[in-house]
């Protein structure tokens, strides 16, 4: 009898356990599964999906000369998953030879927008104004997205610098999406499904787009029916399109911590599954004696 | 007339904007461009509101001495000192740039990092398997948390010439199951879009004039 | 003047819009892809209802590409050259449009000059490269020139049929071809044709359900659960003698979400202010802050306490998402209010508030169109209205007929657009193929 208590008292611990771990725990566990792989690499492989392959191939396909429009929508918060994507795209648009109309929607984007533009120029020794321009930001996404398409020097009168665009030789080039065979927009909210609605649907525009990975569940859809060209999904896709460059970024680092993590998620989620079914077995036990 | 005046604009302004995706007419191109000009100044001008608003909010924060007011301080300083940073020196150099690169991203990125901690948590207390809907639906989500890592790839069987791994399986639940469920709802919100549409543009729905239903 | 045969038109760089445009012309006789338009965005959710009528109507409003006569073996090096007004437009391009010779293995590029009609000079258009031809299934080739053109105007274009010389030896040209056009102005886009119908018949479906709603016809809504519990999360607050926190959401006015969570604002607000209780709204965005106060003081004027209200409750945060998360965290902890709403549109920071709610043990009601973030609210918070339930929300909670039309009117396009799909998916798995009849 005294043994049936004993063991009653154990279990009961054992649920309690397994089903309210603190959550201060639970966060310790996961900065340490995020830190230490970036620390200590795995180097688990990286193969690129067939979203990231056609976002790749939509720039390979491109030449010499031609001009991107590449849209910096996100702000500060998310630049620690979306950074790699710009750096690397801005990467393979220079290493090509494209040149770049560079612009944000978002009035945080600027900072980020000038310091991926100037370190992928630096690296390539391109100059403002001839091979790349930023816009800067324009207020109200939508209006921008529509009016970009009849005049890009309208919608922007100058551009961050304060030159005016009907200065800037690569804007008397190319004015309007009837001039750019390709537009990338890289950025954490729905802004890409805007852009594939203005520009795509009534201009014909053709898109690619990196997201977050928690927008890239959204705009699978675009991507399944054409209306997207290809797209990157979050910190994964950055790394499948790094490799896809061979130019090895934040993107690939960053692949061992996100698998730890989630696979310790997942562990999260079972030990809280075996302490629910022992709860609910305990329970039913009681329920018969 | 201080509603139907706004209701009238709002009709003609709407039917220009829904018969200018009809026609390729220059002149109705024209005016569309100029209400895309006005929509860019009303946005401006509802940045200032913005900034005006959070100003005379934590001001009177201070002035009453409130609970807090000390962070109010702090918010008004930040705010000022933005402002003056990027007359004085430029957006693109200076203290600005400095404080953009080395507080405000770090304290953002650092604001959506706690995601990552807070998908742990809520996924533990709440991902239980309580019936079979549930049991599918953490069957499936657990496929697709490895599956969407590269950890996934090293999960899964050989049939033939075929891997079957983990993410072969995430990507056919998010290609599948995932986007019918999605489209459904898409479907749902695109009516609704354009239903709302309509509904302003014949002045049946006056929310933006500030009258709850 | 130029001679075509020294001119390195084959440098020329190809102007891109152009081949896009091209493209899409070719393609235009091409029959609608059925899947394709299933998946369009929320906006084109309304294609779809045009997709039933585009068999009616496609068959007048589709460009049809002309019946080509089979290429002759042998046939000299021969291009007929037609420059058309290109369709749907404001008069400001024109379509360059020539077939493929019969003996084509040796020609590398096709070269197209426009003479300008102030300097007479022929000037470069752009280049065509045979291998496009493989897209078209005709045979054809059409480059669309969209360079300064104004309507009503002629331009007469030429076109070089180029060989590049073997080892170094300079291009040669095969063949040249003459022809004008003139550009014409259209007031009407046939392409959009089936959205015009879509958007007319379903503007009369809203309008005669309200009618009927107005008329005084019983019109069913279902029980909305989170809803149930608008007047219980209120109570609780009450009772507790803390405030209620209203989010509504990231989205600008304009958006769909933040007109629906207004309304339920209101309906929120009454209740607050029935029960005396305090009601916080931190804004992301300055005119739904400016809505809202107004929104607020109206429903406590309505129930006769227009003294409850005060605007410093419905306050501006900021700009930036993440910003705004902090901001209502920050609230959230340090005036624990007993009840949360987050009604509106919500990016990545929907679980970071839902769970800091809960952390601090509050009733949480959630309502978003945002499908992304709804796996987030169900897990965190008590009650949660899935996508057009939030639309719904102010219609069930204020029974207004005009608004209850409408959202029976969205309820019969919906089941058009069922149907529709239904008879698609039974087509498509009997085999039968009805693209063929679609041009």
């Amino acid at each position: 009898m005294a043994d049936e208590g004993h063991s009653h008292r154990r279990s009961g611990r054992l649920i309690e356990l397994l089903t309210n771990v603190d959550r201060r725990i639970i966060f310790l566990v996961i900065a340490l599964a995020v830190a230490l792989p970036l620390l200590f690499p795995l180097n688990l492989p990286v193969r690129p999906s067939r979203e990231a392959t056609a976002y790749f191939e939509a720039l390979e396909a491109l030449d010499p000369g031609d001009v991107i429009i590449f849209s910096f929508d996100y702000e500060p918060d998310t630049m620690a998953e979306l950074d790699p994507m710009s750096l690397a795209t801005l990467r393979h648009a220079f290493r090509k030879d494209l040149r770049v109309i560079a612009l944000t929607n978002y009035p945080g984007g600027p900072g980020i927008a000038l310091r991926n533009l100037e370190q992928a120029a630096t690296e390539y020794g391109k100059q403002p104004g001839t091979d790349y321009v930023f816009l800067g930001y324009n207020p109200d996404y939508s209006a921008t997205m529509l009016r970009m398409g009849e005049s890009i020097q309208a919608t922007f009168p100058t551009d961050h610098s304060q030159t005016p665009t009907a200065e800037i030789p690569l804007l008397q080039e190319a004015n309007s999406y009837a001039d750019i065979p390709l537009l990338v927009t890289v950025t954490a909210s729905a802004l890409a499904e805007y852009w594939i609605i203005w520009a795509g649907g009534k201009y014909g525009q053709k898109i690619i787009t990196g997201n977050t990975a928690i927008q890239a569940v959204l705009i699978y859809p675009y991507y399944q029916t054409g209306q997207l060209a290809g797209f990157l999904g979050g910190l994964k896709g950055a790394a499948e399109y790094e490799k896809l460059l061979e130019l090895p970024g934040t993107g690939i680092l960053g692949m061992d911590a996100q698998s730890m993590a989630h696979l310790l998620i997942v562990l999260f989620i079972l030990l809280g599954n075996v302490g629910f079914f022992l709860q609910r077995r305990a329970a039913r036990n009681g329920g018969a004696n | 007339m201080k509603k139907t005046g706004p209701v009238i604009l709002g009709f003609l302004v709407g039917i220009l904007m829904l018969v200018q995706y009809f026609t390729p007419n220059a002149w109705i191109e024209a005016r569309y461009n100029n209400v895309l000009d006005w929509k860019q100044v009303v946005f401006g001008m509802t940045l200032i509101l913005g900034v005006v608003s959070l100003f005379l909010y934590h001001w009177r924060k201070i002035s009453r001495r409130q609970s807090g007011w000390g962070y109010s301080v702090v918010t008004i300083g930040g705010l000022l000192f933005m402002i003056f940073a990027a007359l004085i020196w430029s957006p693109e150099a200076g203290p600005y740039r400095w404080m953009f690169d080395y507080v405000q991203a770090p304290m953002q990125a650092t604001m959506f990092a706690l995601l990552a901690f807070y998908v742990a948590s809520a996924s533990y207390r709440a991902f239980r398997a309580r019936g079979f809907h549930a049991a599918l639906l953490l069957t499936a989500g657990v496929i697709v948390m490895l599956g969407r890592v590269p950890l996934g790839e090293l999960i899964g069987v050989r049939i033939g010439e075929t891997h079957i791994s983990l993410a072969t399986i995430s990507s056919w639940i998010l290609d599948y199951p995932n986007l019918a469920a999605k489209r459904g709802v898409m479907i749902g919100v695109g009516l609704g879009m354009t239903a709302t549409a309509i509904k302003i543009i014949v002045g049946i729905e006056r929310t933006y004039l500030g009258r709850g239903a | 003047m130029h001679e075509l045969s020294t001119h390195p038109v084959w440098h020329a760089p190809p102007h891109r819009g152009d081949r896009r445009t091209c493209q899409k012309a070719l393609s235009a006789a091409a029959p609608p892809r059925a899947m394709v338009l299933l998946g369009m965005g929320r906006q084109n959710a309304l294609r779809l209802l045009g997709m039933g009528l585009w068999i009616s109507t496609a068959l007048l409003a589709a460009p049809r590409a002309e019946p080509t006569p089979a290429p002759e073996a042998g046939a000299p090096i021969e291009c007929r050259l037609d420059v058309r007004d290109a369709p749907n437009d404001k008069g400001t391009a024109l379509e360059i449009c020539w077939r493929a010779p019969a003996d084509s293995a040796d020609i590398t590029v096709y070269a197209i000059e426009r003479r300008d009609p102030e300097t007479g000079d022929w000037q470069p258009v752009g280049t065509v490269s045979p291998a496009v031809a493989a897209r078209d299934p005709q045979g054809g080739f059409r480059h669309q020139d969209r360079r300064a053109i104004e309507p009503n105007r002629t331009y007469a274009y030429r076109l070089a049929v180029v060989r590049s010389g073997a080892r170094g030896a300079p291009p040669e040209t095969l063949h040249t071809a003459a022809a004008t056009g003139v550009a014409r102005a259209q007031w009407f886009n046939h392409d959009r044709l089936p959205a015009a119908i879509a958007v007319l018949l379903f503007s009369a479906s809203l309008l005669l359900f309200i009618r009927w709603a107005r008329g005084g016809r019983d019109l069913f809504i279902r029980r909305i659960a989170g809803l149930e519990a608008v007047d219980e999360a209120v109570g609780r607050a009450t009772e507790m003698g803390r405030p209620v926190l209203y989010s509504p959401g990231l989205d600008p006015m304009e958006e769909v979400a933040t007109v629906a969570s207004v309304n339920i604002l209101g309906q929120v607000a009454r209740k607050c202010g029935e029960y005396e209780t305090r009601l916080i709204m931190p804004n992301r965005d300055a005119i739904v802050m400016t809505v809202a106060q107004e929104v607020v003081r109206e429903a406590y004027t309505e129930i006769g306490r227009p003294d409850l209200y005060d605007p410093n409750d419905i306050y501006y945060t900021t700009q930036s998402q993440f910003g705004y998360a902090a901001a209502v965290c920050g609230t959230m902890m340090r005036e624990r209010p007993a009840t949360n709403f987050f009604i509106g549109h919500f990016y990545a920071e929907s679980l970071i508030l839902a769970e800091t709610g809960n952390a601090t043990g509050a009733i949480q009601i959630a309502g978003t169109d945002s499908d992304s973030q709804l796996p987030f609210f169900i897990t965190a918070c008590d009650y949660t209205l899935i996508g057009e339930e939030l639309y719904a929300g102010s219609v069930y909670l204020s029974r207004e007929p005009l608004l209850l039309g409408a959202l029976k009117g969205q309820d019969a396009a919906k089941a058009v657009i069922l149907a529709l799909l239904l008879g698609g998916t039974i087509l498509m798995l009997a085999g039968v193929d009805i693209r063929p009849l679609l041009g």
